[in-house]
């Protein structure tokens, strides 16, 4: 019966938030532009066929190769500034009984969730405000949420590790250090690297809208196409993006598959 | 006495190789040069600023204006009354976010079915239909497509068609979360047990019944989860749509930016901040329930 009523009173809520959250749409106002509806059909139809002249492929193909530049080279700081905030939150290299453990897992903690709370592009709009336009401003605003995601996944993934072998290292008298190195690391390895590859799709979308502060990339190349109503262009872009996150997400599934067979 | 460095590698030894992993490790390595070669050797990538006292002292200015330094009055975090006036934006962008996820969520009902390999070819017990294939596909083909695309790029191709508002912005939020919870609803449904649904169609339940009774009340739990943790994201993302004038405290953000209001700035990233910590309460309270229920 209780899991009745729980169940019942959370359908309520949820039902609730939705109905609430539909209080917020204006309901009077003209939803569509004048002429809306007809460019939505012209943006449609644009897809048949998006623009495939070779001069416009040239420019799709550079514009990827500069997202996926940057969306690497953001991960690769996420990646940096993530493993040793992982650690330190996962807090498996502190000697058992150490008082320095609590205080610094929870600083690293609440470290890395206020990282994670500012979307990238907010944290690229203030660093634009803060020291102006350029390439590194974007990557690092790029790394920062990302190292939040991927340090507190680290170090939860090296709290999981399997207590056994763990304890069977501890009784050789093994060292923090050892212990870590020898045991934590190398064990919870695969799940760091397969996570790390699921995060890099997400990368690629996060440096595609870096163009929104005026980073070269997909994102750029789209909303100039868009201004100029060239929507043939856009579908073209688009389906570069698409095919881009397509293949990264094949790539990512092979190695986690790999990694657990 | 056990070495450790000998029991790593008899435990290596006994696990699978990692050599899919290591090349993919080894390759991302490359692209990861490759890509910073890139970015520094193309033209002026910001590294020599770095290094620049111009550069930091610009910075420590923006850090101080954020906190009200040099603001004209009162600044705008110490006025009550202004807390007030962008807590309705807050409340708007939380509305918002609320819609998206019941857009996505709706949508994502909607298709499970179809989207669902066990489903289509009817191995769950249901009459294999002839469309089932192509219908599979076809919704595939629209997650990917959904979920390829970020919020952002939705809403800059929305805006040409729809009043700016909370509407696009949560259309725009919708539709790329749609991809995402879609792909996630299809794949619990693929994982389910087929037993009960089986027994159902062997006792002569009608499609309709077997989808209500046999396969939504075992998948709804794990769909909630995965909405909640996407909400958590999209109250992340509503400030992002919202620089496309799609209202709400995103919009106003990128309004005092670049007016240089900074301590309105400062006001609206508290609200934004307070919104982040709420959700991911909220959504951390729902889920446990979830799991007991």
């Amino acid at each position: 019966m209780r899991f009745l009523q729980s169940s019942r009173l959370l359908t309520v809520l949820l039902a609730a938030a939705g109905a609430w959250s539909l209080t917020a749409i204006d309901w009077n106002g003209p939803w569509l532009h004048t002429g809306g509806a007809a460019s939505f059909l012209r943006f449609l139809l644009a897809l048949f066929p998006p623009d495939l002249s070779a001069d416009f492929l040239l420019i799709a193909l550079t514009a990827s190769g500069q997202t996926l530049a940057y969306a690497v080279a953001g991960m690769t700081v996420a990646i940096l500034i993530g493993v040793p905030l992982g650690i330190i939150a996962s807090g498996v290299a502190f000697t058992p009984g150490s008082r320095l453990r609590r205080p610094s897992v929870a600083a690293t903690r609440f470290l890395l969730g206020g990282m994670r709370a500012v979307h990238e592009l907010v944290w690229a709009v203030l660093f634009v405000a803060a020291i102006g336009l350029s390439p590194l401003a974007a990557i690092f605003a790029l790394g920062l949420p990302y190292a939040g995601i991927l340090g507190r996944i680290y170090a939860d993934l090296l709290q999981d590790v399997p207590p056994e072998p763990i304890a069977a290292l501890r009784t050789t008298g093994a060292s923090p250090l050892r212990l870590f190195s020898y045991g934590y690391w190398p064990m919870a390895l695969p799940d760091l690297i397969g996570y790390t590859f699921y995060r890099l799709e997400c990368a690629i979308r996060a440096a595609a809208i870096m163009s929104f502060v005026g980073i070269p990339g997909l994102g750029y190349q789209i909303q100039l196409s868009l201004h100029d109503l060239l929507f043939d262009q856009v579908w073209t872009l688009l389906l570069f993006l698409v095919a881009i996150i397509v293949a990264v997400d094949l790539w990512s599934s092979r190695i986690r598959r790999s990694l657990l067979s | 006495m056990i070495n450790p460095a000998s029991a790593l590698r008899s435990y290596r030894a006994q696990r699978r190789p990692l050599t899919f992993a290591k090349a993919s490790l080894y390759g991302f390595v490359l692209l990861a040069a490759l890509s910073w070669g890139f970015i520094l050797l193309d033209g002026d990538s910001g590294f020599v600023d770095l290094f620049a006292v111009k550069t930091w002292r610009s910075a420590g200015r923006f850090l101080a204006e954020l906190f009200g330094v040099g603001a004209p009055g009162t600044p705008a975090f110490l006025q009550p009354a202004r807390w007030l006036e962008t807590g309705q934006l807050a409340y708007r962008t939380l509305a918002m976010s609320v819609l998206a996820i019941g857009f996505a969520g709706a949508g994502a009902l909607l298709t499970m079915l179809p989207a669902a390999r066990n489903v289509s070819s009817g191995e769950l017990g249901g009459a294999p239909s002839r469309l089932g294939r192509p219908l599979y596909f076809a919704v595939r083909i629209l997650f990917t497509l959904t979920r390829a695309i970020p919020e952002l790029v939705w809403a800059m191709i929305i805006v040409f068609f729809l009043s700016p508002g909370v509407l696009l912005g949560a259309i725009a939020l919708g539709i790329h979360n749609y991809g995402i919870v879609g792909r996630l609803t299809a794949e619990v449904v693929e994982n389910l047990d087929p037993a009960p649904a089986r027994a159902l169609r062997a006792a002569g339940a009608s499609n309709t019944q077997m989808f209500l009774y046999g396969i939504l009340p075992r998948a709804l739990p794990q769909f909630t989860t995965y909405l909640l943790y996407r909400w958590e994201v999209v109250i992340r993302t509503t400030v992002v749509v919202g620089f496309v004038s799609a209202g709400g405290l995103g919009r106003e953000f990128r309004q005092r930016l670049s007016w240089f209001h900074y301590d309105e700035v400062f006001l609206l990233i508290m609200w934004y901040l307070l919104l982040v910590i709420a959700v991911d309460l909220i959504s951390a309270l729902i889920r446990r329930r979830l799991r007991y229920a």
